[in-house]
């Protein structure tokens, strides 16, 4: 197995250069003042601009090939550049940003696995009946859902007529205390760090306004890893292994969760291998509703400006980011299934 | 099963019960301004030129002048202690020297007191620093007459056009150097401005709302590290990456409020009371601006009361009106025009999508079409302008009468301008190209930036009224990205764009440069056609505008612009929006003022609980 995790993770560089190339060979078709647009980012910032000027200055008219290789030597130097659009350096934006998002995923993936798993059970061990078609129905709604209008409808009962679980990443007076005063930043996750700096209160105001996008979350994509589960475990249940424990006269609950269960669970491991990916990735509609700022935001708003430097460092670390998910859930295979060797 | 029922409901009712701890309570200490998308590009005066970084700016720092209680027309001292005038002794004759005494007694954040050198430093780094696109040639053309620090360096002898400044020879670094700092000097408690020729609206340049012209600390700003004011090392400062300019991210004013952090990754700047701000403190103590872009959760912040404004877009401003405890101030005046462009020379190759065939065969437009003065005045009476203000714009602004808002001195009130009116339109149409487009017709694309739904709606409103004067006439209105209008603009592909321009400064000079001068703004985006125009018609009268003194004389002068604005029919103003503030019927003191980045000025503001 290490001779395979060390295979893989030699083919890193290339598969990030070469993500990297693809990026700004697209980028390239650009012309110096498309790419300005992300220094002039409305018609009203127009104004006494000297378009010619803005291009100088930020080498935008060098080829491509040129602007590749400084950015190469800068990036081994651990300089991903400036992003105008986040107003920060891409390695600062990208680490102020993605503890937010960890936490968002670390937070969802919980109740979205277990929830999606506990659905598909469910749905299987009542193949064609009642509750398989309620579950089902349940799911499927929220599948179906745009999560631009369930993330909306969410904010509007929770926070507008409720008033419990607000919109960003904490109150405003918990966010003068972090910004502003002894709160130290271990992680950039609210809710650990909140508590290392013995503060219940912002621990409580953190996971507030955690609430309302896990819920989306986790509603939008249950019905995704119930569609898996069902199937998979449906298939398993006709196994001859799981009749022969049948006839055993184990109890349905046993061979359910020990025979069925656990064997149906490898393509939903694979399935929620991506998920997490596409959490760690960022959920731009969730992050934008609910004002959480997170890493798909700051991704999203970055490639609306045309801000390459962003977008070049961000398809990096997502580049990073997919690599090294596969990797785990490829281990996570052969840890589940023993008869899975990797080679 | 029972259990977890009981669980359950317990649950549910513990948190049903908590409810009111979560409703946010009334802190008459805090004032929140929730914004749309975006933030401030940089907190550094001279290279803020947007109003999101205006915005902040407005509350840390201070200006040698104010408009007292917003209003346009009464300039009065702030940093200053008294607005030079000739009659008062602190201005030339001529114009060209300015006298300004600097107050005493007042405190920067970090409790230094504030002296004339702080003013003269803060400027004359300012221009030193000239940042490419930023707002410094405000003080470069009343000053030295030109627009540039580069071209300062051509005035100092050397080549305006270098690829880095360090290809500079110092000598003439040292010479351009000294010509700036010679622009303004310190004399005891006043400070002197020497004017190049005589500019009536400098000062309004040095007056609140002009971000550029703030005041900084200069021993603050030379130990976090700003130039020191030695003159052979300023080119190490200039034109730098804004973000790497000392008061970037950090400030040191004299203003009400101290910026106590720009939160980035967050999307919000959070600011505190100045207590010893030398007007007294602002009744609120802390200020918070937030950049959320959606809507829907801007309303539901302001609705909780998390938020006591929010910006609403004018085109959701009913749904807004609707909301309870909420109040939204209209009709607020802004010194604004939105105009439609023409470009007098299109290029044709690659540029198809816009202008067909490129010929006058009913397929296309030749690259000259608008060139063609009775084009021109055709699409400007196919325009209902009426329809657009009422329908369109819901009635929050009115319609120009040339490019130049009327709410500017030396507007002629009695400038005729366009109306809707189709039969002329068709006059002009079988005029134009001697006949031949009428009989031709002609197929052409106009352009909006998507996203700008209004401006889309008047081009279609365009659309439908000339197509509907001969069935040979295609216009097809076509939205592009904002990075892809740029692009043709700069080329002047464009045949057709529709572009807003904000003052700066509220004086008719700077409407008049960038709409009709041919080095303004919108003339190298509408082709070398209305760069000759310009220089024919326009360019002689906009230079002697500015420099006249007498007030009769620039009357005579705008009036005669603005009356060859409109019979050569260069562009189609359309619109001068107002604006308007939506908030909590609780916020008190609102002090509106077009000169103003600031939504609210915080300053003034304050909350009482109804």
């Amino acid at each position: 197995m290490l001779t395979y995790i060390a295979r893989r993770l030699l083919f890193l560089p290339i598969v990030l250069i070469g993500v990297t190339l693809l990026v700004f060979v697209a980028m390239s078709f650009l012309s110096p003042y498309q790419l300005v647009s992300s220094y002039i980012k409305s018609p009203e910032e127009l104004k006494n601009q000297s378009l010619d000027d803005l291009v100088r200055k930020y080498g935008l008219n060098q080829p491509a090939h040129l602007r590749y290789i400084s950015w190469m030597k800068k990036l081994l130097r651990g300089d991903l550049g400036y992003s105008v659009s986040a107003n920060m350096r891409v390695t600062e934006a990208i680490a102020k940003r993605f503890p937010a998002t960890i936490e968002l995923a670390l937070f969802s993936i919980i109740p979205v696995v277990l929830g999606g798993i506990w659905l598909g059970t469910i749905s299987a061990k009542h193949y064609n009946r009642p509750l398989d078609h309620i579950s089902r129905t349940f799911a499927i709604i929220g599948w179906s859902l745009p999560d631009f209008v369930f993330g909306l409808i969410m904010l509007m009962i929770f926070y507008g007529v409720l008033g419990w679980f607000p919109p960003g990443r904490l109150s405003m007076w918990a966010d003068t205390i972090v910004l502003t005063g002894d709160f130290i930043r271990y992680t950039g996750m609210n809710t650990v760090d909140s508590l290392l700096n013995g503060r219940l209160d912002i621990f409580w105001d953190a996971i507030r306004h955690l609430v309302a996008p896990i819920i989306t979350l986790a509603y939008l994509w249950w019905a995704f890893l119930l569609r898996i589960t069902r199937s998979s475990m449906l298939e398993v249940m006709n196994k001859d292994y799981v009749r022969t424990a049948r006839a055993k006269g184990l109890t349905e609950k046993i061979v359910v969760n020990r025979h069925v269960r656990r064997n149906a669970m490898i393509p939903v491991a694979t399935v929620s291998g991506s998920m997490v990916l596409g959490l760690l990735g960022g959920v731009v509609i969730v992050e934008t509703v609910f004002d959480y700022k997170g890493i798909g935001l700051l991704t999203a708003t970055g490639a609306q400006q045309l801000d390459y430097t962003l977008i070049l460092g961000t398809t990096l670390f997502y580049g990073l980011l997919l690599v090294a998910t596969n990797l785990v859930v490829d281990v996570l295979y052969a840890v589940i299934d023993p008869r899975v060797r990797l080679e | 099963m029972k259990t977890k029922s009981l669980v359950l409901l317990v649950v549910l009712l513990v948190v049903s019960s908590s409810a009111s701890v979560f409703a946010a309570p009334f802190d008459p200490d805090t004032f929140v301004y929730v914004g749309g998308a975006g933030g401030p590009h940089t907190l550094d005066p001279a290279a803020a030129y947007d109003t999101a970084s205006g915005e902040v700016i407005h509350q840390v720092y201070d200006n040698l002048f104010e408009y007292v209680g917003g209003n346009l027309d009464e300039i009065g001292p702030q940093i200053a202690t008294a607005v030079p005038t000739v009659a008062n002794g602190l201005m030339s004759v001529d114009g060209r020297t300015i006298r300004v005494p600097i107050r005493k007694g007042v405190k920067f954040h970090n409790g230094a007191e504030l002296t004339p050198e702080d003013v003269r430093y803060s400027f004359i780094r300012g221009m030193l620093a000239d940042t490419a696109g930023g707002p410094m040639w405000m003080f470069f053309e009343p000053l030295l007459g030109v627009q540039t620090m580069a071209e300062v360096i051509e005035m100092a002898g050397g080549s305006g056009d270098f690829a880095e400044i360090s290809e500079v020879d110092p000598a003439i670094l040292r010479k351009a150097h000294d010509l700036v700092a010679a622009t303004i000097e310190v004399d005891g408690d006043d400070l002197v401005f020497h004017l190049v020729d005589a500019y009536p609206p400098f000062i309004n340049i040095l007056t609140k709302g002009g971000s550029w012209a703030s005041i900084l600390n200069k021993d603050w700003m030379v130990a976090n590290g700003a130039w020191d004011g030695n003159p052979e090392t300023w080119s190490n400062w200039y034109d730098v990456a804004v973000e790497e300019m000392t008061a970037y991210e950090r400030a040191n004013g004299t203003g009400p409020f101290k910026l106590t952090v720009w939160d980035k990754s967050g999307g919000q700047v959070i600011l505190s009371r100045f207590d010893d701000y030398w007007q007294g403190p602002a009744k609120i103590k802390t200020a918070f601006i937030k950049y959320i872009s959606e809507l829907s959760t801007r309303q539901l912040m302001l609705r909780a009361g998390d938020a006591d404004a929010i910006y609403v877009g004018q085109e959701d401003l009913p749904q807004t009106r609707l909301l309870p405890d909420v109040k939204v101030v209209e009709g607020l005046p802004q010194i604004t025009n939105t105009v439609l462009f023409y470009s007098f020379t299109i290029p044709v190759q690659g540029n198809e999508d816009l202008v067909g065939s490129g010929k006058l065969d009913g397929k296309g437009i030749p690259s000259d079409f608008f060139a063609d003065v009775d084009v021109r005045k055709a699409f400007n009476y196919s325009f209902d302008y009426q329809a657009f203000l009422e329908e369109v714009a819901h009635g929050a602004g009115v319609t120009p009468k040339g490019p130049i808002p009327q709410s500017l001195p030396y507007v002629n009130p009695d400038q005729e301008y366009y109306t809707h009116d189709l039969t002329k339109a068709e006059e002009h149409f079988k005029k134009a190209f001697g006949g031949e487009l009428w009989e031709k017709g002609f197929e052409v694309g106009i352009v909006y930036n998507t996203g700008n739904n209004t401006r889309k709606t008047a081009l279609e409103i365009l659309e439908f009224n000339i197509e509907s004067i001969n069935p040979k006439f295609k216009v097809n209105v076509i939205g592009l990205e904002w990075a892809t209008v740029l692009d043709k603009l700069r080329s002047a592909s464009l045949p057709v764009f529709v572009m807003g321009w904000l003052m700066d400064f509220p004086d008719t000079h700077n409407f008049a440069v960038p709409f009709m001068h041919s080095t303004g703004t919108f003339a190298g985006y509408c082709g070398q056609g209305l760069i000759d125009l310009a220089k024919a018609e326009f360019d002689e009268l906009v230079d002697a505008g500015i420099k006249a003194t007498d007030p009769v004389e620039r009357e005579a002068i705008y009036y005669e612009l603005q009356k060859r604005y409109v019979d050569l029919a260069v562009g189609m103003p359309f619109m001068e929006a107002t604006t308007h503030r939506v908030m909590r019927d609780w916020v008190q003191g609102f002090v509106y003022s077009p000169a103003y980045s600031a939504n609210y000025d915080f300053y003034t503001v304050y909350k009482v609980q109804k």
